[in-house]
């Protein structure tokens, strides 16, 4: 796909994050957004064989204590291109009875030395403990029904790249809200930047004072899609569910499923997206999931690794700087 | 820090006498000799004593009442260890008579396990642990337990303790017998569907803090407030059918309070208590993740914060609790959903209480109400007393002794108001005659 940016070829500075850590967006200020798009832009372009090397004897632990693949993938590509050691560890659910040893787990892995861990974790906070505990960086890759900062990133980078702009973009964000820590992320990270968001989900999923996080909300599909630059698709989080949220799965497609019809009503131009694992045929008609014309899902995951490679590069740079 | 030999003579203290037929509040000379209230003057002549036998305090700004009634305590277990824990530290805090909630391990819901932490209690005899008896077998809220044999055992009321009875008709039969008995019923009001607190499945998600924007910025299962208001409705509908005396426990939103108001105002037995954290704190200080600010109920918003404070105010709310559990550092540092639920108290209770006095929004005479004579009404408990030949049980407070309550300074943790600065605390407690605690700042007049 051809990238509305040219390839620049000084490249921006290193991201400049006022903290160590990447736990949320929420309270990250727009030019520390900006500097780690415009960092990911340029590894987003470059040959992978350019970029260099630098974190040598870095070492990055990949710590998930929930399911993933794209996620932790992401992330290992990320460190390895730059050069780090990068172990991953699941932490199996049956093994440590949820959250009992987090701590103990958490110190054992401090004595492996880490630069950085990169958690995923069920509860909500949880990456906000380690920081608190642990003497190294440590990235969000997803707590509970809190934030996914790197997700954020990575749609917004993936957006810009596509449209050429976020601000004054209006972006519609359908699905599971109440449960989806993408969309929490996204909220924030959208509104710093500029664009109009709004959240369609049926009444049972809209969380309680969404409104004053600053976006408009709809329970209708119909009304919320209209005139849409972006509708971005949300997963049915099923594991984070008590059971009767939404009456069926077929009744949700009907409502709240998105299919080339409604797409008709949004922008003529829109485009969608998924943080993924999608459910065909739940959120999105099998047929528009694979349109590359209009979904950006597969570059969603391509920009996935340059986010995160400026991300971790300015987290060492700024731990760095410290010492 | 024991003396349990003496007489004592207290010169100038204030009493106010909380009596409902007296407006006595004055400065008087007290006099304890063995082990009972032997004079009550305006002037006791000092120079008769000998040093030797009877240590003179000058009581300057002190004031004598009666010891705290704390209506909700989770003492845990009654092993005699953990019994003596509890009861050295209610003495230092001022806290004579305390009421354990059912949930101990065995629970308290057979005569036979009250009567068991009844003895156990006596053998240290320092303050008097009483029990409310479980109101359902098991605290399972499906079966009445033995209500009148654990009353005649001197079971105080019933309660499910920490869970809400939540089946109207076990909750009928639980206020009717309650009532034949007439003994109040306690309830922790919150529909625990609602809540999200129901164990039928294992895709129940539980709620973890107050439902509002703070929880969905956190990520964080709310609690709509209307889950405690709903219960209490149902509940003043069944007080009204079954005449009993219903007590609502830590109310925590203005909602419960309106509605508590009216039924009061329209003649139901109904008392109610709140705890410091619901007037102190909202569910801002959660921002942080920190799970000392976990608690049911969950932290409210500043508006039900504000009206808590004023219903303590207007006496709507009766009286203050601790609402005290003890939970080890370990299970409160985790992730916020997988830590423990709850915060001690007893240390806090006391202090936390007349720092309201202090900062002007009750008077002295009310807020003593509220800890000690309307918890007494509400149990029916007939100690507690300070008059000439009545046992000298009592607590002595100064109004002006501040201090910043601090974690690594409480016997039991853990506290959500740690760095919290407060003024007004207890500084010297009589049991029995025998002075049990004092502080620093009590000294008798060799020292001074």
């Amino acid at each position: 796909m051809v990238s509305i940016n040219p390839i620049n070829n000084t490249a921006p500075p290193i991201a400049n994050l006022s903290s160590p850590h990447l736990i949320a967006i929420e309270g990250m200020s727009k030019i520390e957004i900006l500097s780690l798009l415009n960092r990911a832009n340029y590894f987003a372009d470059i040959e992978i064989s350019k970029i260099k090397k630098n974190l040598c004897g870095y070492l990055i632990l990949n710590v998930f204590f929930e399911n993933s693949t794209r996620t932790r993938v992401s992330f290992e590509l990320a460190g390895r291109r730059l050069g780090a050691e990068v172990i991953n560890i699941s932490v199996d659910k049956s093994s440590i009875k949820k959250g009992e040893s987090l701590l103990d787990t958490a110190n054992t892995l401090s004595a492996m030395k880490p630069n950085l861990i990169i958690v995923r974790h069920p509860e909500s906070g949880a990456p906000k403990l380690f920081s608190e505990y642990l003497n190294c960086s440590i990235v969000n890759a997803g707590d509970g029904r809190h934030e996914h900062p790197t997700q954020a990133l990575l749609d917004a980078l993936t957006i810009r790249r596509r449209l050429g702009r976020i601000e004054g973009l209006e972006i519609a964000i359908c699905g599971d809200i109440a449960n989806s820590r993408v969309a929490r992320s996204n909220i924030h990270l959208l509104n710093t930047l500029g664009a109009k968001v709004r959240c369609i989900a049926p009444p049972t999923l809209m969380p309680s004072g969404l409104k004053n996080l600053g976006v408009q909300c709809f329970d209708n599909l119909i009304d919320g899609i209209k005139g849409a630059n972006v509708v971005m698709l949300l997963r049915l989080q099923n594991e984070r569910m008590s059971g009767s949220e939404t009456p069926s799965k077929s009744e949700y497609f009907h409502y709240y499923g998105l299919n080339n019809e409604k797409l008709k009503l949004a922008n003529p131009n829109a485009v969608i997206m998924h943080p993924g694992p999608m459910n065909r045929g739940v959120e999105i008609a099998s047929s528009l999931a694979d349109d590359e014309e209009k979904s950006l899902i597969k570059m969603q995951v391509e920009i996935g690794v340059a986010i995160r490679i400026a991300t971790i590069e300015a987290l060492n740079f700024k731990n760095n700087l410290n010492e | 820090m024991n003396n349990l030999s003496s007489n004592y003579l207290l010169k100038s203290i204030r009493w106010l006498n909380l009596e409902s037929n007296s407006n006595t509040d004055d400065i008087y000379d007290v006099l304890v000799t063995n082990g009972r209230i032997e004079l009550i003057k305006k002037k006791i002549d000092k120079s008769k004593f000998d040093k030797q036998k009877t240590r003179i305090f000058q009581c300057d700004g002190l004031i004598m009442c009666p010891g705290i009634i704390d209506m909700r305590v989770n003492i845990n277990d009654s092993s005699i260890e953990n019994l003596k824990k509890i009861q050295m530290v209610a003495a230092k805090s001022g806290i004579l008579s305390l009421i354990t909630l059912p949930n101990l391990k065995p629970s308290l819901d057979n005569p036979a396990t009250i009567e068991h932490l009844y003895e156990n209690s006596k053998k240290i005899n320092l303050v008097d642990i009483f029990a409310y008896g479980a109101a359902t077998l098991n605290l399972d809220g499906h079966k009445i337990a033995e209500l009148g044999l654990m009353s005649e055992i001197g079971s105080l009321g019933f309660s499910n303790g920490v869970n809400c009875i939540q089946d109207s008709l076990v909750m009928r039969r639980v206020m009717s017998y309650a009532s034949m008995l007439n003994k109040p019923v306690i309830q922790h009001a919150e529909d625990q569907f609602l809540a999200g607190l129901t164990d039928s499945s294992n895709t129940t998600i539980r709620g973890e803090m107050n439902e509002s924007e703070m929880s969905t910025r956190l990520g964080l299962v709310g609690i709509p407030a209307c889950a405690e208001v709903i219960i209490i409705e149902r509940d003043i509908r069944l007080a009204k059918l079954t005449n009993v005396h219903y007590h609502v426990s830590h109310v925590s939103t203005k909602e419960s309070i309106d509605v508590i108001k009216k039924a009061k105002a329209d003649g139901v037995k109904i008392s109610c208590d709140t705890s410091p954290p619901y007037f102190y704190l909202n569910e801002h200080e959660l921002s942080s993740y920190n799970t000392s600010y976990k608690l049911s109920p969950p932290l409210r918003s500043e508006n039900d914060r504000l009206a808590v404070l004023e219903a303590i105010c207007d006496g709507t709310i009766d009286t203050i609790t601790s609402d005290h559990q003890s939970h080890s550092n370990d299970t409160k540092i985790l992730p916020f959903s997988s830590a423990s639920t709850g915060a001690s108290g007893l240390e806090t209770l006391l202090p936390l209480s007349l720092n309201l006095v202090n900062q002007g929004y009750i008077s002295l005479k009310n807020v003593l109400k509220c800890v000690i004579s309307n918890p007494k009404k509400i149990l029916n408990l007939e100690s507690h007393m300070i008059s000439i030949g009545s046992d000298a049980s009592f607590i002595i407070i100064s109004l002006s002794k501040s201090q910043i309550i601090k974690q690594h300074n409480l016997e039991i943790g853990p506290t959500p108001f740690h760095g919290i600065p407060v003024q007004g605390t207890n500084i010297a407690t009589f049991i029995k005659g025998n002075l049990i605690y004092e502080d620093e700042d009590f000294k008798d007049l060799e020292y001074v």
